[in-house]
């Protein structure tokens, strides 16, 4: 892009130390849909640079749109740099002179969402929903990275759905994403409603929740929403900050020895799909949480420097994140799992995962889209009004088991693009609404 | 220059769909962050676009930030046909409106310098770090917007908008026991909002909470009364009011994502709870967060009772829900950005006050909680069943307050809640929030407040 070579040109003649560039041109159709039939369609064509740039210790970040904003955001960016405090934390961008490899991604394949949309509502109809609701996105990103060191670009998108369906207040959601490796013909909504409207139907018959502690079968959007919520806690910046219940664990026992948790952004079947983060380090799979061990926090290159270790390629530049998170699967099926659970509970989905406590990981998220009560194996009938009321760490060391099916999850704010098994968790803790 | 074209636009769209709206909007950010005594740096942000809109057999949106016509009439091209699909295509179409309006500032956030910005928040971070909370965080941030808007029918508004905002998390930490606080602050306005705002009292007050809250007793469980401050009633106004009020939520529109609405399939008006609860929905409050003349649809704004004397009373409606209800829009169609769609929102919500003093409330109670502030909370997505954990909290005996209490949780449902409020203070105070909602998930500026009430005979853990 010749705006991001003038800008780099532009900053190197301010004589900046450091410099990160990202441009993100986006193509993105968007098919919105409830009660059954279309609401609306969007369609998104942006460009948008993000410069960062350092002189020392003082940094500073600007964000513009076009070429003609470019002159007077930079003198901006000059005017902040002069001006600001050192960021003693800082310690610059990834100095290396980087090879990237899964950047030759072709062109994000072509679907049409309105039939996408209607074969989903058509599965669900089928399995017995009186009416669904969601949305479907065809996305196409071209990412460019200018740094000091490194400059690489790559395509990255997919195709994203979500349909939650009802019936009566019962409800059941499935969503889903598929990244840059699909194909057209690849996905079969049908299932994908006839699934969100099978847990609706099971679960039309409710009854208020009880309190107390339960063996809960979580489903690959429950323990993602829980996964997605507490990333951050597996990130330097929130350890150093004294905001995360990871926070001295390092090299301990974190969770059951059944679970690891890595983040794998180089799996091209996700949309979270990327070959190199924010300042230009290639991004690979980490291990996170090995068999229960905590192995490592996310690092970029300037809070690695602080830690005394290497980036793991999550910047961020001034704040590591997770990509692609992935619980790896077990050998059991959910069947087989379901099958041993003798009281306790199978939750679906849930939402609004709030903390009361970052340091101890406490916090509260509310099921919804299938909550079933389970006993000998079976389920006998679902409920409401229960939350779970709980913490990270508790929830991790109490993990029993995991399944070997997998979903690529992805839904709003509540689930980062995850790829998420079942997960039986022993003795979790339920609350209810009086 | 930007924003330019947009007559243009409209003149094109309007020749080739049933109705078509246009949209301009400039966001221009600023924001700085301050953690545990070190700066963070500095971001500012520039962001603007377009809207299109066109209503044929269905509706469609193109967002671009092209400022070149030849490209937006191709964008405008490309949609064309989609909107010839089938799907629902009802809008309101109103009397056309031509108008501008302009957010006074006293303490302009142009005139702000970067190191002005800075010292407040190395002010309060160093006045925190002075109280001796462990942990810091402290967040400043400005935008001016500018808007205009065009529709089909002959309406178009320009607007200026400034807003600023404060945002703060910190913590307490003593033998591993832990303690947090956020606060979220904001104003329509320019930076003159800050200084009246008595930010150091406050994080005074806060800390010295926290600190208490370390070695304080949990409650025993069992049924209480309950008085609630202003930040309480403001978080149960926005959350068990205001969303299920939206009525793209009661139709269904939002099912996939924010939920529907325990309002869903009721007839109304409905009863939500005693007659001492009134709440208020009112963008055109000064200085309020959510303040606009006219909303994001070129809809006049005003105020709006959600629930009136303990039922339902009017909707908070778009150009969409309005012309599924088959009313008038009422100004509640907001967008947080140019490349967002207008959706049923907030603005300032808030618990009427009533015509108690504070101090009557206590009076009442003979074995009671004070929830002056909340720390974790969350709600259903049909906004019924609902949780708020206590931040800064006290017991009550016989009418006087008798030492803290830690955490106490009020877990419970939306009618429960307003049905036991048999009294409502005089007082009025507000907070800030970014209120989420739609898909991309857009975060729309909002306030909500009210005054001390009190609940009775609510069980509490």
């Amino acid at each position: 892009m010749e705006t991001i070579d003038r800008i780099y040109e532009k900053l190197s003649r301010m004589g900046m130390d450091e410099i990160v560039i990202n441009g993100v041109s986006s193509d993105t159709e968007q098919l919105r849909f409830s009660n059954n039939s279309k609401d609306l369609l969007n369609q998104w064509y942006e460009i948008e640079y993000s410069v960062f740039a350092a002189r020392g210790k003082r940094m500073a970040e600007v964000t513009l749109k076009s070429e003609n904003e470019v002159d007077a955001k930079l003198e901006e960016l000059r005017h902040m740099i002069e001006r600001v405090p050192e960021n003693p934390s800082f310690f610059g961008i990834n100095p290396k002179k980087e090879t990237y490899g899964h950047v030759g991604v072709g062109e994000v394949a072509d679907i049409d969402l309105q039939d996408l949309c209607e074969s989903a509502i058509n599965g669900a109809t089928d399995a017995g929903a009186e009416r669904s609701a969601g949305f479907a996105y065809l996305v196409k990103f071209r990412h460019t990275l200018r740094t000091s060191y490194n400059e690489a670009n790559y395509n990255s998108g997919g195709t994203e759905l979500v349909i939650r369906s009802f019936l009566r207040s019962s409800t059941g959601q499935e969503s889903i994403h598929f990244g840059p490796a699909f194909r057209t013909g690849s996905i079969d909504a049908e299932s994908i409603g006839r699934s969100a409207g099978d847990m609706a139907v099971s679960g039309k018959d409710v009854s208020q929740g009880d309190e107390g502690k339960f063996t809960v079968l979580m489903s690959p959007y429950l323990i993602g929403n829980i996964i997605s919520s507490s990333s951050e806690f597996l990130s330097y910046y929130s350890v150093d900050s004294a905001m995360s219940c990871f926070a001295g664990k390092l090299g301990f026992s974190v969770s059951s020895d059944s679970f690891t948790l890595v983040d794998d952004p180089l799996d091209m079947s996700g949309v979270g799909f990327r070959p190199f983060d924010d300042e230009g380090t290639p991004t690979r799979r980490n291990a996170f949480i090995e068999k229960g061990v905590l192995k490592k926090y996310m690092q970029s290159y300037s809070t690695g420097k602080k830690a005394g270790t290497e980036s793991t390629g999550n910047a961020g530049v001034i704040a590591p994140s997770a990509w692609q998170m992935r619980i790896e699967p077990g050998t059991r099926s959910f069947r087989d799992i379901l099958s041993e659970v003798k009281d306790g509970l199978f939750i679906n989905n849930t939402w609004y995962t709030r903390y009361q406590d970052y340091r101890n990981g406490v916090f509260s998220t509310v099921p919804r889209d299938g909550v079933f009560r389970v006993k000998n194996g079976e389920i006998v009938g679902s409920v409401s009004g229960i939350r779970i009321s709980d913490s990270v760490p508790a929830i991790l060391k109490n993990v029993a088991e995991v399944s070997k099916e997998i979903k690529n999850t992805k839904w709003w704010e509540e689930i980062q693009p995850s790829m998420m098994p079942y997960v039986r968790v022993n003795g979790v803790n339920i609350s209810r609404s009086f | 220059m930007p924003g330019e074209l947009i007559d243009r636009i409209v003149s094109y769209t309007s020749g080739i769909s049933r109705f078509s709206d246009a949209r301009f909007m400039s966001v221009g950010s600023k924001g700085i962050a301050y953690r545990n005594g070190e700066f963070e740096g500095m971001e500012s942000s520039e962001t603007s676009g377009y809207a299109i809109r066109m209503v044929n057999e269905s509706m469609a949106f193109a967002y671009t930030d092209s400022e070149d016509w030849a490209d937006i009439k191709a964008k405008i091209d490309l949609l064309l046909p989609k909107t010839r699909r089938q799907g629902k295509n009802r809008i309101s179409e109103t009397d056309p409106v031509r108008a501008s309006w302009k957010v006074d500032q006293k303490k302009k956030i142009e005139d702000m310098s970067v190191e002005e910005r800075i010292e407040i928040a190395r002010g309060h971070d160093r006045l925190l770090d002075d109280l001796g909370a462990t942990v810091r965080m402290n967040f400043i941030g400005d935008k001016k917007i500018l808007q205009s808007y065009r529709d089909s029918g002959g309406t178009a508004i320009d607007a200026e908008i400034s807003r600023v905002s404060y945002y703060y998390v910190f913590g307490v930490f003593e033998n591993g026991q832990f303690e947090q606080s956020t606060g979220q602050f904001g104003s329509t306005s320019g930076y003159e909002y800050l200084d009246s705002l008595k930010l150091e009292d406050r994080l005074r007050s806060e800390v010295k909470a926290l600190r208490e809250n370390l070695s304080a007793p949990s409650l025993k469980p069992g049924k209480y009364d309950l008085i609630v401050g202003p930040e309480i009633s403001g978080i149960v106004a926005h959350e068990s009011c205001g969303h299920p009020t939206e009525y793209d939520r009661i139709i269904g529109r939002e099912g996939a994502l924010a939920g529907e609405s325990f309002l869903t399939g009721k007839e109304f008006p409905y009863r939500v709870g005693s007659d001492a609860v009134s709440i208020i929905d009112d963008p055109t409050m000064p200085m309020s967060y959510g303040f606009y003349e006219y909303d994001d649809e070129g809809i006049r704004a005003r105020k709006r009772y959600l629930y009136r004397k303990g039922y339902t009373d009017e909707f908070i409606l778009n150009r969409e829900s309005a012309a599924i209800l088959g009313v008038e829009p009422n100004g509640g169609g907001r967008s947080s950005s140019w490349n967002m769609e207008p959706l049923a929102r907030m603005s300032t919500t808030y618990i009427e006050p009533g015509d108690h003093e504070i101090e009557e409330l206590f009076e009442g109670v003979k074995s009671g909680v004070y929830m002056k502030s909340f720390t974790e909370w969350n709600i259903d997505d049909i906004r019924f069943n609902e949780k708020y954990v206590g931040k800064e909290s006290y017991l009550v005996e016989n009418g006087q307050i008798k030492g803290r209490v830690r955490r106490p949780t009020l877990e419970t449902n939306t009618i429960k809640f307003y049905s036991s409020i048999d009294a409502v203070a005089r007082d009025l105070e507000f907070t800030a929030g970014s209120c989420g909602k739609g898909e991309p998930m857009q975060g729309v500026d909002v306030w909500m407040g009210g005054p001390h009430a009190r609940l009775r005979d609510i069980y509490l853990k």
